[in-house]
């Protein structure tokens, strides 16, 4: 069944690509059926899940190819199963006027079943062999348009991520060398009396696969590879960007931070203490970028730089409420933020604007998408009411619980970073509804919200930002079982 | 227990309806709309301050522990009352104000969904609730100040925009801890932190109650974060100046009301450094913003900057933290914003019907349009603290209680910045009369015209100005009201 819901995907990408489809209805009708198969036999999976591990593959010893739905995976796995289908149905409307669009479907259909193959993986060569993978299907997708900047940021994206994942294996190695099991157990799998002396050794390679994994969720010094990867079509980098490949990431050092090596181990050392102080450098650092961007899109892909960092924050204060925190965010934020690139998207392929000072009065002319994007921007920022302020509570009240002085300056850095938020988010939307000038509105034209396919997906997005604000008990019980280990 | 929703939400629902539909294309059935919604909610509101005294209705909750929740409280009713009036005169001012302005119809819908977002932060029951409406209120007011467009009132939007979110951001922060320590947000007369939390953290909230003062107070006006105050008023049209500057702008003021006497409460934070930071803060405001009220040229511009010296003797008296001091601050906030608004549309009247926005220019406005004048005089004369108007019974009441309270040597400093402050005002406020009705001789040799507005403009001026007068004449019952709540809270 595991193995089941990541092949389809694969396998339907492969048939699209293979077999040719005499209209291109067909090709939607096909691909749309298969991904929306597949998302409720993960879900099917998810609610009737067995706690037992199958294992595919055995290599020499303890290492193997396996896997199992455990509560973090559950979240992931339904955080991106639910999203692919409006994607999908987005990409659909999106990619008509672009190239090689079989090619693009192959391996965006793929890149799903890539995804939750990292987020049903049992122990960390599992995950790690997935993510990988991950790399090298989306490749593929950033390099799309073929132009020379394209090929620039996917080139870029490819050494950064490869390089990326070789820090990461070296935490893996030490992993298996000092773990006492072989799968994720929550609370870690170190074994205390081998590392004996060792623990500052420990500590560094926690850093530095900390890095290495933090590549993929664009932690400071190796966040570049992000925004140039806007290059992509929308939708990859909507739900690649925003979602399944950036919080692959962040996903992955939650496993790292809270399966692998444990917090007890980790808390309160000078490991912890570094990778906090580079999250909270990175949430500033990626807002501020964010500001001084004019390119609507690049924009928006510096804020994920952001708030990817804000679950990163969640993560390094390492405690069950930062966990929780991080895991709101983590779903949160995904929703948010692939509303907020859709819109973005409609505005380019509806009216072919691509920087923010183009966007004078197109609020009024696309009244649905701006109005989409604002409750997008609010969320962001954290208005109550809204799915940031509920996952911005949790992160700033698990540093409150925490005790730790250096959480609190988290805390600043979280609002510090909304206050930014507030400026890039909002001038754009100031922009579509108050024109400073008169100009814009002219030559504006035939310009119209786009069709069903497109509004489809937002108005969903839209719906449960708004659900998640006023109503996250159950889900937060949920997550708050999972840091407890229930799950 | 439910009228409290009710008023809350007709107005904002009546104003998203004014926004979102396409019909009310004729200008009387959009005014008669406006003025049925209006008096509506402000029927809905008296009857919920009669019915729903001591009800608390919880609506439900945003996290586990953040119920969205409505009281009514004395302090509710006297800022829901002052909200009340001044959107009232100031809506029926607008009717006639807003025929020379474009987007009539978005206005009205602004306007009205301010109006609730006012009526929900009066009656919000916790501090979470009151967050909640105190960004929604930045929001909902952002497009009163934006309404003409153009470059300079979308920067002037973007900085109160960005004042505002700041001041709640670093509000915000604090809200995390008392979460924690105090263990609930819920407001509570005397304070929610107890004695234990508040000796074991003691430096901690004294550090997040200075933080949250700061945040409220940049909505308040407070020096350091005045400065988007006089630049976003202004921009607004007359009416919306008028209740930006007259009502929302007391939001900072029951912001800090209710963090200062029901969150935190006098006993931690009396004789703190917080409260003599935070006076220091307010009696330079004072000074500052009286000072640059008189040097500046431009009507609108003059009276934003007297809203920033005057709201801080707001903030001053409750620094105070005396019985004696928050009755004049709570008097203040009542005298203020009738007087306010009641200058700011005098100020739009002479827009409106002669063009002209700088001081120097109103030569013989008096002769033109006598009515008027003598309402700004009057007006005037209550902000400076001339009895028997209004403003003098606050202003004493601040300097008795100042005077009397232990707060060592600003117990004097502050009572002689408030009557240096007093000139101050007298000379940026009676420029405007004293041209007005003594042009001199060779001013206009043909004789004056008739200019005064209509009626519709003249009705709501004289109102809030009667309002002033009659707050100085007869402040016995207020002040009795005013001490029973205060009572209960130091």
């Amino acid at each position: 069944m595991i193995l089941l819901v990541i092949l389809i995907p694969v396998l339907a990408g492969a048939a699209v690509f293979l077999v040719p489809f005499k209209r291109r209805s067909y090709m939607e009708i096909f691909l749309e059926a298969a991904v929306i198969i597949n998302s409720i036999l993960v879900w099917y999976l998810l609610m009737h899940r067995s706690e037992s591990i199958f294992t595919l593959a055995n290599f020499t010893g303890n290492l193997s190819i396996s896997f199992k739905v455990d509560g973090l995976g559950m979240i992931f796995a339904g955080l991106v199963s639910a999203l692919w289908p409006f994607a999908t149905l987005y990409a659909f409307e999106y990619m008509a006027r672009e190239e090689h669009e079989r090619m693009f479907f192959m391996f965006y259909t793929m890149t799903y079943g890539v995804a939750l193959g990292i987020s049903l993986a049992a122990n960390l060569l599992t995950m790690y062999f997935f993510y990988e993978l991950l790399t090298l299907v989306t490749v593929p997708l950033v390099m799309h348009t073929l132009t020379r900047e394209a090929i620039l940021a996917s080139r870029k994206y490819l050494y950064y991520s490869l390089g990326g994942a070789a820090f990461a294996f070296i935490g893996l190695i030490f992993v298996i060398i000092y773990g006492a099991a072989t799968e994720f157990v929550l609370g870690g799998t170190l074994d205390l009396s081998k590392v004996g002396e060792r623990g500052n050794v420990l500590l560094l390679v926690y850093v530095i696969a900390f890095m290495g994994f933090g590549v993929k969720a664009a932690v400071c010094p190796f966040n570049s590879w992000l925004p140039q990867a806007g290059v992509a079509p929308t939708p990859v980098t909507a739900l690649l960007h925003a979602v399944a490949v950036v919080k692959s990431g962040a996903f992955a050092i939650i496993r790292l931070t809270y399966y692998s090596f444990g917090t007890e181990f980790l808390r309160g050392t000078w490991a912890q203490y570094v990778v906090m102080v580079i999250v909270m450098f990175t949430i500033v650092y990626g807002c501020s970028r964010a500001v001084k961007e004019t390119h609507l899109k690049r924009r928006l892909a510096y804020s994920t730089v952001s708030n990817l960092s804000y679950i990163l924050f969640g993560v390094a204060i390492m405690t069950p409420g930062g966990m929780v925190g991080a895991l709101c965010h983590l779903v949160f934020h995904a929703v948010m933020k692939i509303s907020a690139f859709f819109c973005a998207g409609a505005i380019m392929h509806q009216a072919d604007r691509h920087y923010v000072h183009e966007l004078d009065g197109l609020g009024w002319r696309m009244p649905a998408v701006f109005g989409v994007f604002t409750v997008s921007a609010l969320a962001l920022m954290g208005f109550p009411g809204l799915a940031g302020f509920v996952s911005k509570w949790y992160l700033a009240s698990a540093a409150v619980e925490s005790g730790n002085s250096l959480a609190y300056g988290g805390i600043a850095c979280l609002l510090a970073s909304a206050l930014l938020t507030a400026i890039y988010m909002l001038t754009v939307v100031v922009r579509g509804f108050f024109p400073a000038g008169e100009a814009g509105s002219k030559e504006l034209g035939q310009v119209r919200d786009p069709n069903w396919k497109m509004l489809l997906p937002l108005f969903v997005f839209t719906g449960f930002i708004v659900l998640f604000g006023l109503y996250s008990g159950p889900v937060v019980k949920f997550f708050a079982d999972v840091a407890a280990g229930i799950y | 227990m439910y009228y409290m929703l009710y008023a809350i939400c007709f107005p904002v629902l009546t104003g998203l309806f004014l926004l979102v539909f396409r019909g009310l294309k004729n200008r009387k059935s959009l005014l008669l709309f406006t003025a049925a919604a209006l008096a509506g909610a402000s029927a809905l509101v008296v009857l919920a301050l009669c019915l729903g005294q001591g009800g608390m209705l919880t609506l439900f909750n945003l996290t586990e522990r953040l119920p969205v929740m409505f009281k009514v409280d004395g302090v509710s009713v006297v800022f829901s009352v002052m909200t009340v009036i001044v959107f009232l005169c100031a809506g029926f001012f607008s009717f006639s104000y807003m025929e020379h302005e474009q987007n009539e119809k978005r206005y009205y819908g602004y306007y009205l969904i301010v109006f609730g977002v006012l009526i929900a932060l009066c009656f919000a029951g916790n501090l979470i609730t009151f967050y909640m409406f105190f960004e929604a209120l930045t929001l909902a007011s952002l497009p009163l100040v934006l309404h003409k467009g153009g470059r300079e009132a979308v920067m002037a939007g973007l900085k109160y925009l960005f004042y505002s979110l700041s001041g709640a951001y670093s509000a915000l922060f604090g809200l995390y801890f008392i979460e924690r320590y105090g263990n609930t947000l819920t407001f509570s007369p005397g304070g929610v932190i107890s004695a234990e939390m508040a000796a074991k953290y003691n430096g901690l909230l004294l550090g997040i109650a200075f933080a949250m003062l700061i945040g409220f107070g940049v909505k308040a006006g407070m020096f350091p974060m005045h400065a988007w105050l006089p630049t976003a008023h202004p921009v607004a049209p007359a009416p919306a100046s008028a209740v930006l500057s007259a009502v929302i702008v007391k939001a900072g003021v029951l912001a800090v009301v209710r963090v200062v006497y029901y969150i935190f409460g006098v006993s931690f934070l009396g004789g703190s450094w917080v409260q003599y930071a935070w006076m220091s803060l307010t009696l330079a405001t004072v000074f500052m913003g009286s000072m640059l009220a008189y040097r500046e040229p431009v009507l609108k511009k003059r009276l934003a900057y007297s809203t920033v010296s005057q709201l801080s003797y707001i903030l001053f008296g409750l620094s105070v933290m005396d019985k004696e001091a928050v009755t004049g601050s709570l008097l203040h906030v009542l005298c203020h914003s009738f007087i306010k608004a009641a200058l700011f549309l005098c100020a739009g009247g002479i827009i409106f019907r002669t063009g002209k926005t700088r001081v120097e220019e109103l030569r013989g406005i008096g002769k033109e349009m006598p009515a008027t004048i003598w309402c700004y005089t009057i007006a005037s004369l209550g902000l400076i603290g001339i009895p028997p108007m209004g403003g003098f019974v606050s202003k004493w009441y601040l300097a008795v209680g100042a005077l009397g309270a232990g707060i060592s040597w600003f117990s004097w400093i502050g009572p002689v910045v408030l009557l240096v402050s007093a000139l101050l005002t007298a000379g940026y406020l009676l420029p405007v009369v004293v041209l007005g009705f003594f042009p001199g001789e060779d001013a206009c040799p043909g004789g004056w015209e008739k200019k005064e507005p209509s009626l519709l403009m003249r009705i709501p001026i004289f109102v809030l100005t009667l309002l002033s007068v009659v707050a100085g004449l007869f402040p016995g019952p207020v002040v009795d009201y005013l001490s029973r709540i205060i009572e209960k809270i130091i």
